[in-house]
């Protein structure tokens, strides 16, 4: 049944605007860690976990975020589990945001001149030491615009977890065209939640620049 | 014993020979200004006694612990060996307290108001105690590498290793960054220095080794070596920099 499109329209696309949101949270906390964890295998002094974070970067970086949904939602249900979609979207998310994240960051860490680390050994410091204390500070401002960046996208990639269940902001919009056959307006309004978003956090993002290099 | 002792050192980058059997004893008190052309592994040389270059064969020894054993602690050995880099190395998002204070308080544990004290001390010791808070990017090249300096001597360090601290100055700025290593010198600190300023290793240093195709070609007492050189190599390498 076709009706008019109406503020309450509109109310429940801010209203599914929680859940993208709520993903986002999710996807950027677990890529975080994942992300974190991978960077330090990136950057480690021993080959074989450099390897390992590599071997992990490409392979997720290679395959689609829709089939690592598609894996953790009705692939391990053919085993008997049953992933509630919270689980499998944080699962997914994670891994996908994680190896994002650890490339961003691991560029980040390594654009530290090695001579900084040495400058740091040869005082005396250990290497989570040197880390710590030299170079993450100093990685930190490199890293603020493109992990930002990121995160721009990972905003828009939530509309990928319709694909499990979730009706969250682009969902909503192409549920609210199938009663309204208004997709123009519906999909505009849709635009501007995620621009409303978006583009606070990229000017978030500059200002913070701007301070961390005021105070170095 | 020796505080430092070389023997037989190699050290390769691939196919390429840097280091080719080098063999140097330092004592005590001495200070050794290392001299040759570049390339000639002076500087590898010297990054050797920290650790900072694995070598492929010989000995490495510090006040009696063998740099080289995969074993040894290198955190440890390197509170006892300070190194100031040609191109500074500070902690450009520290202040100049927090460059100097960093590794005492982290490494050795001294409490903070302590290390100010530390940091205001060594910073008189090169003569810049007003840029205490300044960063490093408001310092002049030659007011950054007496930082390094001072950072460097805040660990009490039983030996100083100087990487041509000199070669990335002005001309101008040389001359107070010297200024300093004389001071340090004359309070009896062991020092390996490697430079192209000849007539201040002529001054300060007790011996002269001159570095050829990585191995240690002439050595010997400091006037007498650079004023009568016994090989043609040094001969050459002392007239073209000294003109």
């Amino acid at each position: 049944m076709i009706r008019e499109l109406s503020y309450i329209d509109v109310l429940y696309l801010i209203a599914a605007t929680r859940w993208t949101l709520a993903l986002t949270a999710i996807a950027f906390l677990g890529g975080g860690i994942v992300g974190l964890a991978i960077a330090l295998l990136r950057v480690s002094s021993l080959a074989p976990l450099r390897w390992l974070g590599a071997i992990y970067v490409h392979a997720v970086q290679g395959t689609p975020l829709l089939a690592w949904l598609f894996v953790f939602f009705f692939g391990l249900s053919i085993f008997g589990f049953t992933v509630s979609p919270w689980l499998a979207a944080a699962a997914a998310y994670s891994i996908y945001a994680g190896a994002f994240l650890g490339e961003i960051w691991r560029g980040c860490l390594q654009a530290i001149p090695r001579t900084q680390w040495e400058a740091g050994a040869s005082l005396g410091l250990g290497f989570t030491q040197q880390l710590r204390y030299i170079i993450v500070p100093q990685a930190l401002r490199l890293a603020i615009p493109p992990t930002v960046g990121f995160l721009v996208q990972l905003i828009k990639n939530t509309s990928l977890a319709a694909v499990i269940g979730f009706i969250e902001l682009t969902r909503e919009g192409q549920l609210t065209t199938a009663t309204t056959f208004r997709p123009f307006t519906v999909y505009l309004i849709v635009a501007a939640i995620y621009f409303a978003l978006c583009f606070p956090l990229t000017q978030w993002s500059r200002r913070l620049e701007r301070r961390l290099h005021v105070a170095r | 014993m020796s505080l430092v002792e070389l023997k037989n050192v190699v050290k390769r980058y691939g196919e390429n020979t840097v280091l080719n059997g080098v063999s140097l004893s330092v004592e005590k008190g001495e200070i050794i200004a290392i001299i040759g052309r570049s390339g000639s592994g002076k500087s590898t040389m010297l990054r050797c006694v920290n650790g900072l270059e694995p070598i492929q064969g010989g000995t490495v020894a510090f006040d009696g612990t063998v740099v080289n054993d995969p074993a040894t602690d290198l955190r440890k050995l390197r509170q006892h060996v300070g190194i100031v880099f040609q191109s500074f190395n500070l902690f450009p998002h520290l202040s100049v307290e927090k460059n100097i204070t960093l590794a005492p308080k982290v490494v050795k544990g001294v409490p903070p108001a302590e290390a100010r004290t530390l940091a205001e001390a060594v910073l008189r010791k090169v003569g810049l105690a007003e840029k205490i808070d300044a960063y490093p990017d408001q310092l002049s090249g030659g007011q950054q590498q007496r930082v390094a300096i001072a950072r460097s001597l805040a660990m009490q360090p039983q030996l100083m290793l100087f990487d041509e601290i000199t070669s990335a100055l002005d001309p101008e700025l040389v001359g107070e960054v010297l200024k300093v290593l004389e001071e340090v010198a004359r309070e009896g600190m062991t020092m390996m220095l490697v430079t192209h300023e000849i007539g201040f290793a002529r001054k300060v240093a007790n011996r002269v080794v001159f570095m050829h195709e990585g191995k240690i070609w002439e050595e010997g007492p400091a006037a007498e070596t650079l004023g009568r050189p016994h090989t043609p190599e040094l001969e050459t390498f002392l007239s073209a920099v000294l003109h």
